[in-house]
């Protein structure tokens, strides 16, 4: 199958599981809300009765907002006026990419988060190579019997992204762009260097990152339990179709720079009142769902291409077998029931 | 050309074309005691300057001066040990401070001699390196010279000093890289001969400038087809034959002289042109790729000479230069006179106050520093803060709202937050830096002195805070004509604070010596706060009652407001003395909410959240919705890090 009729078909088949998407959304917001909670706990101590709450209940207020940033700490320090509208985008891409220290008050909520998407992908991969309903039971447990071997390897991306963050970028951004640009004089020049320098990390972080996702896929959709054995049939997998899953990869890297630059173009900006406060809020939230559909969009994708290069043909599971058959049994259970009688 | 000491200068008093009559100069007459003779080549492969100059040097104190003091700034980055690295260490900027052995530099005397009526003593082997600050004897930024003997007041010498310094990799707004170098503080540079003595301080991390008066004659001699600017104007320009060419720049009535050069610049020429003022030539060297920019610069400096024309006085020179410096020099921002640097970006959105409000602010220096020349080391804040207060001035005047911007993936790409627009009293005055470091030092404390780390958010915040204080107390009109009074009388010479403290107390007919001794002499922080707003029906209407509480040390008479759901209000004029004082008053109608210092009158407040109370609060809908938004943020950058999973 070609990249674009697997993008294709790895839309469709989110499009077919809207309660997997509706699930990892809520997933989110299960982890974001209570600090949102929790800072506007702060938020309102630090306003009290005073009149500024009615020009910062109506939108924007600068002083204000400079006054609470002097007495915060803790979660409060990242309420910072770049979390307003398209800049928390900007903020959030660039201190990745930059390499920006994560705020010790979010570091728990990011890594409780990561470790709640590993153990929900399982299931959620499982669901989209399926291409049918699962149910919950089946949902979950396919999480269940994916988790463990899916956090290995994840133990195993943490220590590959980590030399990457800790070290391979210091190399290139201070060592690299930095003796580069030492007596550049054009900002333009120095601008480049940078650019070229976020393409090196990235292509790092790409190929890395195509390998994790193809051993994800491999575990859930052959049922491997070795992590590692995952990785090496991921990479051999990414060597023999590198075209098209480049392709893919770049497909699905633009369907979210669109939906970016469509975020961009909108730019809700601050809150306000009224209709203003309540449409800026909802267009962000679409973005956010839009966001958690091409996340799905891309492993369905990814998955949808795997199975069509590895003659899993027919893989789409009728009738449905009782758990804890795997993917690949019930794949060729589907093609041949002779082989299970 | 080095002029007698015995003559006094007007801005214009060489053989310039003056733009500027003598009659629109204000103030007093330079007594021009401090005059260069300058030539200096510049070697940009070897990065050094060898130079000769011959300085003619008046005593004008009233005392005998038996020795002289030269500043040497460029051995501030000698190595490691001088004071200005050792403070800049002890501020936390220990990138500074780390330095590559290229990138050092040095200035070396290779030889002084005294004229005295003819009679030349070569003197070199008497200097030594002094340290009348802090005695350390690692450093080596100022020169003490024995005399043969002690000269006069009103009496005249010539020194011939002969040096070679080596440019550093560019720190303190002076250096190179690249092909760009901006030259600053890099001649050997007479103290200024108090009655006190000399004051000619080592060179601080923290602190700028101080120096006399006088005409300035320099020839640089740079690489042919090279672009120069500098001080003052250019008189003539000599073709070596050797692949270099010599420039030679005059300036009178000018207390420095620095000077820049770069194969890469573009040059723009514009001239502003007022009904009242001496019309100014204004010269742009521009880097390439801000070639679209030239147009803000030029409108940056003419409202700058405009509105600092019309309040304070005329700028004099009749020329300026707009230096734009490179990219990473880290040159931007810096005054010198008659031409200044600023500083922009190539993505540089409009209304965002970048390159203006920079331009604005250097541009202005040239009235608060060039024109009335403090002293930079010790009294930091009558420049720098005169300027920032009048730059948020200009900048409210001359611009429409700028707004809060971020620079993002390196501090390559702007984002403009057109939701949150920049004022004037809390961002022009810089409050959030003032309120960081609000007791960090009393101004009253000698610049040089100053926590290296905080000292700005006193020189320039505090002051602009306290001096727009001031203009909600007095008036702008008063305020103005206290400025423009003050600049009139000390224009080309080295007032003190008393001087300016004074000027304001005659204009306004007020002693505000109160006000003064607090916001200059100490480090009391403002803060005062609303308590306990009731308002409680009675038998015949409403009981309000409200508590004015003062939480900061600083005392400042106050009033306080009770406005009623009637729309009517009722008003106290509170002297602020007491830690809390309880308002009351009985209306048929009942309160709606209650303020401190409802005008905003003392900018100074460092938490102004405090000053009111509503009793319909409205905290909890503005938490929802900001919690909101931060909660959409934190959503995006848990799928920011969804890339990893």
């Amino acid at each position: 199958m070609r990249a674009t009729s697997s993008f294709l078909t790895g839309l469709a088949r989110v499009h077919r599981a809207p309660a997997v998407l509706a699930g990892t959304c809520a997933l989110t917001v299960l982890i974001a809300l209570p600090l949102s909670i929790a800072l506007s706990g702060m938020l309102e101590a630090h306003l009290g009765n005073s009149l500024a709450a009615e020009s910062v209940a109506a939108g924007a207020n600068h002083q204000w907002w400079q006054e609470f940033s002097a007495q915060a700490s803790g979660l409060g320090a990242t309420f910072r006026p770049s979390i307003v509208g398209f800049a928390a985008v900007l903020r959030n891409w660039g201190d990745l990419l930059d390499n920006a220290p994560l705020a010790s008050t979010i570091a728990g909520a990011t890594v409780a988060w990561l470790v709640l998407w590993s153990f929900v992908s399982g299931g959620v991969i499982d669901r989209l190579a399926r291409d049918r309903r699962t149910r919950s039971h089946g949902f979950f447990a396919a999480c269940g019997v994916h988790v463990w071997r899916l956090l290995r390897l994840g133990v195993v991306a943490l220590a590959i992204y980590a030399f990457l963050f800790g070290w391979v970028h210091g190399w290139i951004f201070d060592e690299g762009v930095g003796r580069l640009v030492r007596d550049v004089t054009v900002e333009r020049t120095a601008l480049l260097f940078r650019i070229a320098g976020y393409a090196v990390f990235g292509a790092m972080l790409i190929f890395f990152n195509l390998i994790f996702d193809y051993a994800r896929i491999r575990i859930v959709v052959e049922d491997r339990r070795s992590a590692l054995g995952a990785i090496g049939a991921a990479a051999r997998f990414v060597r023999r179709n590198p075209g098209r899953v480049l392709t893919l990869y770049a497909i699905n890297g633009l369907a979210c720079l669109a939906l970016v630059a469509a975020y961009a173009l909108l730019n809700p900006g601050a809150p306000g009142h009224g209709l203003r406060l309540w449409g800026a809020l909802l267009l962000g939230q679409l973005y956010i769902v839009a966001r958690h559909y091409l996340k799905l969009a891309f492993y369905a994708s990814e998955t949808v291409l795997f199975q069509s290069a590895l003659a899993h043909a027919g893989y789409t599971a009728a009738p449905p077998l009782v758990w804890p058959e795997s993917p690949a049994a019930e794949a060729i259970t589907n093609a041949d029931p002779v082989a299970t009688s | 050309m080095a002029l007698s000491g015995a003559s006094q200068q007007s801005p214009d008093s060489t053989a310039a074309a003056p733009s500027a009559p003598a009659a629109q100069t204000p103030g007093a007459l330079s007594p021009g005691n401090a005059n260069y003779r300058i030539t200096a080549r510049l070697d940009p492969d070897a990065r050094t300057i060898t130079g000769d100059e011959t300085l003619t040097w008046r005593n004008t104190a009233t005392r005998p001066a038996a020795t002289l003091q030269f500043h040497l700034y460029y051995n501030a980055w000698r190595d490691g040990q001088s004071t200005w690295m050792r403070e800049r260490a002890r501020a936390g900027r220990a990138s500074a401070v780390r330095q590559r052995p290229e990138d050092s530099a040095s200035i070396d005397i290779r030889s002084l001699r005294v004229i005295r009526n003819g009679v030349a003593a070569d003197l070199t082997a008497r200097t030594t390196f002094i340290a009348p600050d802090d005695g350390n004897v690692h450093d080596r930024t100022v020169i003490e010279v024995p005399l043969d003997s002690p000269v006069a007041p009103g009496d005249s010498l010539d020194v011939q000093v002969g040096w070679q310094s080596r440019i550093p990799r560019t720190v303190a707004r002076t250096g190179a890289v690249g092909d760009f170098f901006f030259i600053a503080q890099w001649f050997p540079k007479i103290g200024v001969f108090e009655d006190a003595g000399w004051n000619c301080h080592q060179f601080h991390a923290s602190t700028e400038f101080f120096a006399d008066f006088g005409t300035y004659d320099v020839e640089l001699t740079v690489p042919t087809g090279w672009t120069v600017g500098a001080t003052g104007r250019e008189r003539a320009r000599t073709d070596r034959g050797d692949g270099t060419t010599t420039h030679r720049y005059v300036q009178a009535a000018v207390h420095d002289f620095a000077w820049t050069t770069s194969p890469d610049y573009i040059e723009r020429r514009d001239r502003f042109e007022h009904a009242t003022l001496p019309p100014v030539d204004m010269r742009l060297l521009l880097q390439p790729e801000h070639a679209g920019q030239a147009d803000r610069h030029f409108a940056a400096t003419r409202a700058a000479l405009k509105y600092y024309g019309e309040w304070y006085g005329a700028y004099p020179y009749g020329h300026i230069t707009i230096v734009d410096p490179a990219w990473q020099s880290g040159a931007g921002g810096m005054e010198y006179p008659t031409l200044f640097t600023a500083g922009t970006e190539v993505l540089s959105p409009a209304r965002t106050g970048d390159p203006e409000e920079v331009t604005v602010h250097e541009a202005g220096h040239q009235f608060w520093y060039g024109i009335v020349a403090t002293n930079e080391f010790e009294h930091a804040w009558m420049d720098e803060g005169l300027t920032t207060f009048s730059t948020a001035r200009v900048m409210d005047e001359a611009y429409e709202p700028n707004f809060y911007s971020e620079r993002y993936f390196g501090g390559f790409v702007p984002w403009v937050f057109r939701d949150l627009p920049l004022d004037r009293e809390a961002d022009g005055n810089r409050m959030a830096g003032y309120r960081r470091a609000a007791k960090g030092d009393a101004p009253s404390t000698p610049s040089f002195r100053y926590w290296p780390g905080s000292g700005g958010a006193i020189t320039y915040n505090k002051t602009s805070l306290w001096l727009h204080t001031l203009e909600r107390m007095l008036g702008w009109e008063t305020l103005q004509r206290a400025m423009s009074t003050y600049f009139t009388r000390h224009a080309l010479t080295h007032p003190r604070p008393r001087d300016f403290f004074d000027t304001v107390n005659e204009i306004s007919g007020r002693d505000l010596t109160w006000f003064f001794e607090q916001v200059h002499g100490g480090s009391h922080v403002f803060d005062y706060s609303l308590d306990l707003l009731r308002s409680e029906q009675g038998t015949s209407g409403y009981h309000t009652a409200v508590v004015a509480r003062r939480l900061g040390e600083g005392v400042f008479p106050i009033d306080v407001q009770i406005v009623f759901e009637d729309g009517s209000a009722q008003r106290w004029n509170w002297d602020g003395r007491e830690r809390w004082k309880l308002f009351e008053t009985d209306r048929p109608v009942r309160a709606l909410h209650a303020q401190v210092d409802p005008e905003r009158i003392l900018l100074l407040d460092v938490n102004t959240t405090n000053n009111s109370a509503s009793l319909k609060p409205r905290a909890k809908a503005a938490a929802r919705t900001w919690s909101l938004a931060w909660l959409l943020w934190l959503q995006d950058h848990l799928l920011t890090y969804g890339f990893f999973v």
